[in-house]
């Protein structure tokens, strides 16, 4: 077998995950890992079971090119959006390199923030407890990838009865490396915790495939907002999950900004009587960006609550997608859920496939879906001109304000003043 | 002849295909109030949004000059800054846009040259104050879920804050009740009566006399059928009170016989 040079593109294949794997996987996970590649390369691409509104041909991307061995650059130049007062913890990867920053106070309460190796080292237990909790890896060929391949990831562990007040941060920086990134976070029993999660890149095009896992148990309570600023040559994929235990809320928030291609699914499981889930997404394609996001909330237990709203806009040639789901199983008496999604378009050449789908097997349920799909109002846009405001002025205070009601969603003011100026940016790019 | 003035000069305008105005003459000179008056139908509103530029309403031919300018041509947002204020029947919702932020944007766009922004703060709060609004109301979305005297009350602070040459007030009084009525006169009344005020000219289109009796007009035109069918002194206003528009209407079909 021909070795492989460092810096060369090594591709997806067996070869490349042993050769990440060896030394840092137990094994364990080793064989985790190795199935799920086996899983990754039996899976069908998932063109056919998304129907016509698939507009993506994920055959084309070149996964012989993905690049993981290469060595990591020196120094990174990211901000951190959280000041070291105003969080709680911090795991910041610069490809597989992580910086960790958790205080003693934390520690001592029993709050693990740690990368992977770590956590299967010093943590087996309970990361094993948690590791493929909330998404179904066996049977979604991406979300199999990321599992085999983990390149950078972080484990989030607040254990039962303890509030971590201030936010705890994730970066993953995608710089000379793609990224596999997988994130875990498991909640015990009361547990209060906000973990907010960036994805970034360098200049160069990278391809990141993630996983994001939220476990919580009773009454624990948890949001976990993900902000994907990928630069626009990338391509992300990412496949997120929430079980939802009794009593339990679990807040998600979903910012999509950058990336040329972005395919982002969520599954929220409501698997405690009880349990909530509060589902918010954001995105804009602007430029030739495209966007595909689904997200599905299972009631699988009775008395369960959810809500999902999701704004989107489009302008320029940006195309997108969502499937919004809603399933209340038979068993699911007692539920309440609510789907809405708005969609504003900001010029003829965007488009927006908005598909929701409720599912619903229970009598007594109570299920809500509400869309809206349309360009600025004529209206509007001329009251805000008869004051003095010119188009262009009119047009990006009208788009903020759409977003300004799921923007609120987010957690801490920090991030919902970052989430203002993204789309702002985006708004005055157009 | 001076330029100064609203100066509406055979404006001739349609809707979606239907000519509605026929042929309008008004002047309001700065400082004066003028009352438009006329059944439902007549096309005051379609002359409000006529000189204001709504994209639905096409210019047929005539002009409309502020202090010499011609507006008609002008995008909307360039009226503004010429000095044209509309205060809406309906105004739009803007949600997600908060009202604070709705007044400084449109103050910064037709007054760039502004005040510091504590000078500003306090302006809105007296200007508030007359018109009996809560403070809280500066967080809200723009008409978001606003009662009607609540959107109303808010296109009064905007013209206070603006402070244009020419204001028109399309049915304002519509829907209103007492006390908001009230706060309507008071508030437009206070801002005549200051310096930047005294000179703006109105134009206050009503179906009912009755806002007349809290902003005296100096001039009350009648309108009918897309013409200005008759123009007299503030006791024609009285008349339209007491016998209607029908006396009207007969008195210019037999004028025209």
């Amino acid at each position: 077998m021909a070795s492989l040079s460092l810096d060369q593109p090594a591709g997806v294949s067996t070869e490349t995950l042993e050769r990440i794997m060896a030394g840092a996987s137990p094994a364990f996970d080793a064989g985790t890992r190795r199935s799920a590649l086996a899983h990754y390369e039996a899976l069908p691409f998932p063109t056919a079971s998304y129907g016509r509104y698939w507009k993506h041909d994920l055959h084309k991307i070149d996964l012989s090119e993905v690049v993981t061995t290469a060595s990591p650059v020196a120094s990174f130049p990211a901000i951190d959006l959280f000041a070291a007062d105003a969080r709680a913890a911090q795991i910041a990867f610069v490809d597989g390199i992580a910086t960790i920053e958790l205080s003693d106070a934390l520690r001592s309460r029993g709050v693990i923030v740690t990368d992977l190796a770590t956590a299967k080292r010093d943590h087996a237990a309970l990361f094993s407890a948690a590791v493929g909790g909330a998404v179904k890896t066996a049977t979604d060929k991406y979300a199999a990838l990321a599992l085999a391949f983990q390149n950078v990831g972080a484990f989030v562990h607040v254990p039962a009865g303890v509030s971590v007040d201030q936010p705890i941060v994730i970066r993953y920086a995608a710089v000379a490396n793609d990224a596999f990134p997988y994130t875990l976070i498991s909640a015990g029993e009361g547990a209060r915790v906000t973990v907010i999660e960036q994805l970034i890149t360098g200049a160069a095009a990278r391809f990141v495939c993630g996983i994001g896992e939220v476990i919580a148990a009773s009454r624990a309570q948890v949001d976990y907002a993900i902000v994907q600023a990928a630069n626009l040559a990338s391509k992300v994929i990412a496949a997120r999950g929430a079980t939802i235990g009794i009593d339990a809320t679990v807040r998600i928030g979903l910012a999509e900004l950058g990336a040329a291609l972005t395919v982002s699914t969520l599954q929220a499981l409501e698997a405690g009587t009880g349990g909530n889930a509060e589902v918010a997404g954001l995105f804009f394609a602007t430029g030739e960006q495209h966007v595909d996001l689904a997200t599905q909330v299972d009631h699988a237990v009775g008395s369960t609550t959810s809500t999902t709203v999701i704004k989107s806009a489009a302008s320029d040639r940006g195309q997108a997608r969502y499937l919004g789901n809603i399933r209340i199983r038979k068993s699911a008496h007692g539920s309440d859920s609510s789907l809405r999604d708005d969609v504003l378009l900001l010029s003829e050449t965007a488009h927006v496939d908005s598909i929701p789908a409720l599912e619903i097997a229970a009598n007594d349920v109570k299920a809500f879906h509400g869309a809206t799909v349309g360009a600025i109002d004529a209206d509007t846009l001329f009251y805000l001109m008869s004051r003095g405001v010119p188009r262009v002025e009119a047009e990006r205070l009208i788009a903020l304000g759409f977003f300004e009601p799921e923007i609120a969603k987010f957690p801490t003011e920090v991030l919902r003043t970052a989430l203002r100026s993204s789309l702002e940016a985006k708004v005055t790019a157009r | 002849m001076s330029d100064l003035g609203l100066r509406i000069s055979d404006l001739r305008a349609s809707v979606a295909g239907k000519q509605i105005l026929n042929g309008i003459d008004l002047v309001v000179e700065p400082g004066k109030v003028h009352a438009l008056m006329g059944p439902n139908g007549s096309g005051k509103s379609t002359l409000a949004f006529a000189m204001t530029g709504h994209p639905n309403y096409e210019i047929l031919g005539g002009s409309v000059r502020l202090d010499g300018e011609e507006l008609l041509g002008l995008a909307p947002d360039k009226r503004a800054k010429a000095g044209l204020f509309l205060s809406f029947q309906y105004p739009a919702a803007i949600p997600g846009v908060s009202v604070a932020n709705f007044i400084r944007t449109a103050r910064q766009s037709v007054n760039p040259t502004d005040l510091p922004p504590a000078k500003f703060r306090k302006m809105i709060f007296e200007k508030l104050d007359v018109l009996d609004m809560d403070p809280a109301f500066l967080s809200r979305s723009v008409n978001d879920g606003f009662s009607g005297g609540e959107k109303k009350r808010l296109e009064m602070l905007q013209l206070a804050i603006l402070n244009p040459k020419y204001a028109v007030l399309d049915e304002t009084d519509s829907g209103l009740d007492v006390d908001a009525l009230e706060s309507v006169g008071k508030s437009v009344n206070a801002m005549r009566e200051t310096d930047e005020g005294k000179n703006t000219g109105f134009l206050i289109i009503t179906h009912y006399p009755r806002i007349l009796q809290h902003i005296k007009a100096d001039v009350v035109h009648i309108m009918m059928d897309g013409r200005i069918v008759k123009t007299g002194g503030p006791e024609l206003a009285n008349v339209i009170e007491r016998e209607g528009y029908d006396k009207i209407r007969e008195e210019v079909a037999g004028g025209v016989a």
